[in-house]
């Protein structure tokens, strides 16, 4: 579902190159589960925005639902996003001029889908909050909104969920209720799941975990319930 | 996309908000364009329209003879309306007495604009009618019946005809040339002229037709005439006729003009600051779109639905407001005007549409371009670039756009040109100067300064390309109200010089010398002051540099002021409301020709005739011939109903050809019965009687006061929603900041403080700019689009900064206090 080979991202700030990425290699197969961790500025959010094609890589090759890419423009990239991608943000980027139920429809108008209205109030239940759809973004609590994202995300039926720090703004409580709704929604429709995190526990949630370290990724290993190597790989961090 | 979908696109958008500010600039931009520019046209439509009163007509011909019957026919063939008047001078007799009169005969149809005045009894109340005399019937001044003792139903004779005294005649809608107003007026039918045998081969008549139709039919009569016409006949409007009254009026236009051309421009600053706010809101909202798989096409759909619906919304609502603001307008002009308006027509409508389709163009769209092409990466990282530092070419753009639409409104390259240009260059000079300023304070206070100053330099730093377009449209804003309330004033203080109360409203000439001592004591035995005595000759210029004057190419020897007798006059010192334009005041004077008089001829006859200093003039004076040469040009003001003279000599010059004096004196309206008493005393000396004519110039000024104060007040709208739409273009950005910093402790008092300090700045920047740029822009206009002097307003440097500083700092004050009361939290949370 999702191939990577020999990614890089080079930024120039003055006179300096910064190498971001260095050369990632990846694979992750249909209806998996993977968590990209790392602590801040390793990189993860880089890798996030180059694996959904919504930026372009200095060198090396993106193939996602087994078409490339990289060599696509931004429009084809997001023609395909608006076919096979789902997005949650840690800063749940919803439109404040949309109601909770026009915010679900948003992705599904814009991919052409009939019967926006009825799809958008069937995950908005699913996330419970059906009795909330007119409400603005601004009248919903964090953690409400962060539902309201994920109904989004879901609504499209996407083959692959990007989530980006989706607990990063929320308080522990709810950050645990949106993460067993988002992976009960994930199991639910079987969709290939890549998570970005800095917190352990979410990403031991994932059957796969990747470590960003200074712009190189490495899968510490298969996840068979012995957690102990990705603590290590993280304390060595 | 289909329309179902846009519209829903754009009503969600405008319930969440996004729309209401950009909407609310172009609703208003239309309805204060419709309003301005449908106000402007009814009113100057309505105006011109009664100035027509003063002709009686739209158009006049005078001719020295009686012109053929089918000239007549052919005008009434054309759906035109006319009619004819006869003027001479002849004696009316009642009893043993004998008055000169000058003696108008008039057709049925007379007067074809406007109304007569008449009552039963000399200076009696007025009654307005609509036509003239019936035959056997006639009307006399209330001077004239004085002078003779008549009532009405008294017999009066004319030539061989014997009339009955019908009514008193105090106003004639077209009584306005002084040849007209030498005697006092006696009215009859045209179809009694005949028999009173006045008028033979060889008299002195003059003839005046008057049309009335639409400008279509007139031109085209007009046309039809112009090969037909001969020497001495000429085919006026109000222009030729009323020169007081049309420069009024002209300068009235101009001004309407102008203010209409800026409160566009006005309208299309507030758009602009509107439209980037709009693009600005909306640059996360396009990055999560395009996250979520919007392509660059969807999004480009997707705000020009919005703009479009926007748009045509704001036409419409603006366009109908803009109508209801014209009836409110006119309603307020309630009894301070008394003409007919106009109903309205489409084309301020139509001014407003466009002005909201060019503006939205100019600002909208770049913006709107900017936000397709916003990065959706975005969504990850928000510190990244939204392409909008293309601030200069937008502004140009928008510029641009403008200048165009005031080109439009107006028709006038060089106003729109020097509108534009002045802008163009007072934005790119406060851009400028912003962007110096700040660097500047920002180094020289860095470590010194604290408190609520720093903070306030911070925050301006922070915003400075921001900053910097909106000290430049704020600048405009006050430049161009500025401009139009300095003029205001100039304007009003210019015509009422002219009409002052106690200005002189009788001309007395024919004063022979003898006669000086014993009017003077007349004078003050009734305390009446005159305007000084002015000696006066009859001549008629015949040569230039020794050509005969119909023989020089290019000269209009027809023109009224040139081929006929003039009053020359002379004076030891300049009169006190000329100006020496060129040469020297004597006796400071020499001459050329060893035999030649000095003459100092006014201005624009100078130019009509392409005199220059040294030209030499042969004039004939009652036979005699004089020999002068140009020493001065003189401008001065004909409207200032003073004694006024094409041609002045030194002192001693024209002492031997037999003169008389002129003089001017004011006599309030209750007094006129005195003026029989003068002309019993003086019967040899001529009155004129301008009190009538100050009289309509002091409506038409008060009407033209009025409005303008109005259109005025109307361009302080538009000059607020600048600032207000400045304010609102930084209100998030305000509002992140100062919740940080409030959330960093910073105390409510210190944030207000700062914010108060930050908008003053930038008002008191933006208002000495605008008092620079309005004395330049003050000087052009008067200098070239009203024809006036040109005078430099120092005081606008003291007030206009002070009332900058005061707007913004209330606007913004306004519409920040929300950034003092919303808690931190939740300002940060919805961020």
């Amino acid at each position: 579902m999702i191939r990577v080979q020999d990614l890089c991202k080079t930024v120039t700030s003055g006179a300096q190159e910064l190498a971001i990425l260095r050369g990632i290699n990846l694979e992750i197969k249909a209806g998996e589960s993977a968590a990209i961790i790392g602590v801040s500025g390793a990189g993860k959010s880089t890798l996030l925005g180059l694996l959904a094609g919504l930026d372009n890589a200095s060198s090396g090759a993106v193939f996602l639902h087994g078409q490339n890419i990289s060599v696509m423009t931004e429009d084809q990239r997001a023609s395909l996003r608006a076919k096979h991608v789902g997005f949650v943000f840690q800063s749940f980027q919803l439109l404040p001029g949309l109601t909770a139920l026009e915010n679900v429809m948003l992705p599904l108008e814009l991919s052409g889908r009939s019967g926006a209205a009825a799809k958008a109030k069937v995950f908005l239940d699913k996330v419970g909050l059906a009795e909330r759809g007119h409400h603005y973004p601004r009248q919903l609590s964090g953690g409400e909104q962060q539902r309201v994202a994920l109904a989004r995300a879901f609504a499209v039926e996407p083959d692959i969920l990007f989530a980006d720090e989706p607990t990063g703004n929320l308080d522990e409580h709810t950050g645990q209720r949106i993460i067993e709704l988002l992976f009960a929604l994930n199991s639910e429709s079987d969709t290939t799941l890549v998570l970005v995190t800095h917190e352990l526990p979410l990403a031991r949630r994932c059957e796969r975990q990747f470590v960003m370290h200074d712009g190189v990724l490495s899968e510490e290993f298969d996840n068979d319930g012995v957690a102990k190597p990705i603590d290590s790989a993280l304390d060595a961090l | 996309m289909n329309i179902v979908a846009a519209l829903r696109n754009f009503s969600r958008a405008w319930r969440g908000g996004e729309l209401g500010l950009l909407g609310f600039s172009l609703c208003l931009a239309v309805l204060i364009v419709t309003g301005i520019a449908g106000f402007s046209e009814r009113l100057s439509g309505a105006m011109t329209q009664q100035s027509h009163h003063f002709l009686a007509a739209d158009r006049v011909l005078k001719t020295a003879r009686s012109i053929p019957e089918n000239w007549l026919t052919e005008a009434q063939a054309q759906g035109l309306r006319t009619a004819s008047v006869v003027s001479f001078r002849s004696m009316v007799a009642a009893d043993e007495d004998m008055q000169l009169a000058s003696v108008r005969g008039v057709s049925e149809a007379y007067p074809l604009i406007g109304e007569l005045g008449v009552s039963d009894t000399a200076f009696g109340e007025v009654e307005l009618v609509n036509r003239g005399p019936q035959t056997g019937e006639i009307w006399l001044d209330s001077r004239l019946m004085a002078l003779l003792n008549l009532a009405l139903g008294d017999e009066v004779s004319l030539g061989e005809a014997n009339f009955r005294l019908g009514r008193a005649l105090l106003s004639e809608p077209d009584r306005g040339g002084m040849n007209d107003m030498l005697a006092p007026r006696a009215m009859i039918n045209i179809r009694d002229l005949a028999a009173t045998e006045v008028v033979q081969p060889g008299s002195l008549v003059r003839y005046r037709y008057l049309f009335a139709g639409n400008t279509e039919q007139l031109n085209a009569y007009a046309a039809w005439l112009a090969p037909h016409l001969i020497e001495g006949q000429r085919w006026e409007d109000l222009r030729d006729g009323q020169p007081a009254l049309a420069n009024t009026l002209k300068r009235a236009e101009g001004y309407l003009l102008l203010a209409a051309s800026l409160g566009v421009a006005l309208a299309g600053a507030a758009i602009a600051l509107a439209a980037r706010r709009y693009g600005d809101r909306n640059t996360d909202n396009v990055a999560v779109m395009k996250a979520l798989g919007a392509q660059r096409r969807q999004i480009l759909y997707r705000y020009l639905g919005q703009l479009t619906l926007l748009c045509s919304g704001a036409i419409v609502l603006g366009g109908l407001l803009g109508f209801g603001l014209q009836e409110i307008l006119f309603r307020s002009l309630q009894g301070l005007i008394d003409i007919e308006i106009p109903p309205p027509s489409w084309r301020p409508f139509m001014v407003g549409a466009i002005t909201a389709v060019v503006s939205t163009s100019v600002f909208a769209l770049p913006p709107l371009w900017r936000l397709s092409k916003v990065a959706p990466l975005r969504v990850l990282r928000r510190d990244l670039a939204d392409n909008s530092d293309d601030l200069l070419s937008s502004g140009l753009i928008g510029l641009l756009g403008v200048g165009l639409l005031m080109w439009w409104y107006s028709k006038d390259i060089q106003l729109s040109g020097a509108l534009l240009l002045a802008s163009l260059s007072l934005g790119l000079l406060a851009a400028g100067l912003v962007l110096f300023l700040i660097s500047l304070a920002r180094r020289a206070t860095a470590s010194r300064s604290q408190g609520a100053l720093r903070l306030a330099l911070a925050a301006i730093y922070r915003r400075r390309f921001g900053n910097a377009f909106q000290v430049a449209s704020f600048a405009l804003a006050l430049m161009a109200l500025t401009t139009l309330g300095v003029l205001r004033s100039t304007l009003l203080a210019d015509w009422q010089m002219q009409l002052s109360e106690g200005a002189p409203n009788h001309f007395l000439i024919n004063i022979q010398p003898n006669e000086i001592s014993p009017l003077d004591a007349f004078f003050a035995e009734h305390q009446i002051a005159d305007a000084g005595l002015y000696p006066m000759v009859r001549g008629r210029l015949t040569h230039i540099n020794e050509m005969l004057l119909k023989d020089i190419d290019g000269i209009d020897a027809e023109r009224g002021n040139v081929n006929r007798e003039i009053n020359l006059s002379w004076a030891r010192e300049l009169p006190e409301d000329n100006r020496l334009e060129a040469g020297a005041w004597w006796p400071e004077v020499s001459v050329n020709g060893a035999d030649n008089i000095a003459v100092s001829v006014e201005q624009e006859l100078a130019e009509q005739l392409h005199l220059k200093l040294g030209s030499v003039l042969n004039f004939n004076i009652g036979g005699q011939a004089l020999q002068a040469e140009v020493s001065s040009i003189r401008s001065l003001d004909w409207s200032s109903m003073r004694p006024n003279f094409y041609f002045m000599f030194p002192p001693g010059s024209l002492e031997k050809y037999a003169g008389s004096y002129i003089t001017s004196f004011y006599l309030a309206e209750g007094d006129k019965p005195l003026l029989t008493a003068l002309l019993r005393a003086f019967p040899t000396v001529t009155l004129i009687e301008i009190d009538a004519v100050i009289k309509q110039m002091n409506t038409v000024v008060a009407q033209v006061s009025a409005a303008i104060g109005l259109v005025l007040l109307l361009v302080v709208v538009c000059a607020l929603l600048v600032s207000v739409a400045n304010v609102q273009a930084s209100l998030d950005s305000r509002l992140h900041e100062n919740a940080i910093l409030r959330t960093l402790g910073a105390s409510r008092k210190l944030v207000a403080s700062g914010l108060l300090l930050e908008f003053s700045a930038v008002g008191l920047l933006a208002g000495l700019l605008a008092a620079l740029g309005s004395n330049i822009a003050l000087y052009g206009v008067q200098r070239w689009v009203l024809d006036m002097d040109g005078v430099w307003h120092g005081e606008v440097f003291l007030v206009v900064p002070v009332l900058g500083a005061v707007t913004m700092a209330a606007t913004g004050w306004f519409y920040c206090r929300t950034v003092l009361t919303t808690p931190p939290l939740l300002v940060l949370g919805r961020l």
